[in-house]
């Protein structure tokens, strides 16, 4: 697996990315995937705690913030239209 | 603003491709080693379409022209970039938007990429991107920015490509490997059961 940009939190990282694919491959592209049966979710919140300390840290916190809000355009193509 | 365009076929299904597509950036790709790190940020499925939505923040290492370089203000060593995918099982496809978090108030880049299957075997990459600098100044200097950035998307796909080929071949390999160790560990569980019961 790919590194974090926080060495700190490699290992949580490794845990959850382990876990996801393992959940993609087996379930989700067999469409037996739901988001309740999803068992990758408490590696994730580890993972996430981690690293949102490093990216306030880096300021990049803020950047993402800015992006998310142009990013709302795309979800109304890829999602919204096919609800 | 300029556009890159790109598309490739690859010879593996949708299914291997889209997995392999998380892991595109392992050790296993010796190519792009531009990017050194890759985090997810979020994730979610949407119940109704099934589609999964996935932030990840990618960490590139790449060092530009010096000519850049002064413009920006020297430190273009370490960027971010904010990709957001949805996977649609349903109609098979993965689309991937990506736009730059650092210099984004001097450069503007949107990539648009999308994975199809062609086949049950082969699948299409499309890969678009837009790319805008923002600064104020001569236009002379806009174009030579945009210019260098479009080359080095250029050198990155053919990069991406041959890395991506083998990060596809390996999967293929570790997920053959890991059906033969579940099928011989089930073999070896029912010998000992059929030991256990004939004691």
């Amino acid at each position: 697996m790919s590194q974090s940009l926080a060495t700190q939190c490699n290992e949580l990282k490794e845990r959850y990315d382990t876990c996801f694919l393992k959940w993609y491959s087996e379930k989700y592209l067999r469409g037996i995937g739901t988001a309740e049966n999803n068992e990758c979710q408490d590696l994730f919140k580890e993972y996430n705690k981690c690293l949102k300390v490093a990216l306030k840290e880096r300021g990049i916190d803020k950047l993402l913030e800015e992006a998310r809000e142009d990013n709302k355009e795309n979800d109304a193509v890829y999602f919204g239209n096919k609800k | 603003m300029k556009v890159f365009s790109n598309a490739e076929t690859f010879n593996y299904s949708w299914e291997e491709v889209s997995t392999a597509n998380w892991r595109k950036y392992c050790p296993w790709n010796e190519k792009s080693t531009h990017v050194v790190a890759v985090d997810t940020i979020s994730r979610s499925m949407d119940e109704a379409t099934g589609i999964l939505r996935t932030e990840r923040l990618i960490t590139c290492k790449q060092s530009a022209p010096d000519w850049l370089k002064s413009l920006l203000g020297g430190a273009m060593e370490e960027s971010q970039v904010l990709e957001t995918s949805y996977v649609d099982l349903a109609n098979k496809t993965v689309t991937m938007v990506s736009a730059n978090l650092t210099f984004s108030n001097l450069i503007n880049v949107q990539e648009t990429v999308v994975y199809k299957p062609l086949n049950e075997h082969q699948t299409q990459f499309t890969q678009d991107a837009k790319i805008t600098a923002l600064c104020g100044g001569w236009q002379r200097i806009k174009n030579s920015i945009e210019d260098t950035l479009v080359k080095r998307f250029r050198e990155n796909a053919i990069k991406g490509k041959e890395g991506f080929e083998t990060v596809l071949a390996m999967s293929r390999r570790v997920f053959a490997e890991e059906r033969e160790r579940e099928k011989m560990s089930l073999i070896r569980d029912q010998a000992s059961n059929i030991r256990m019961a004939a004691a």
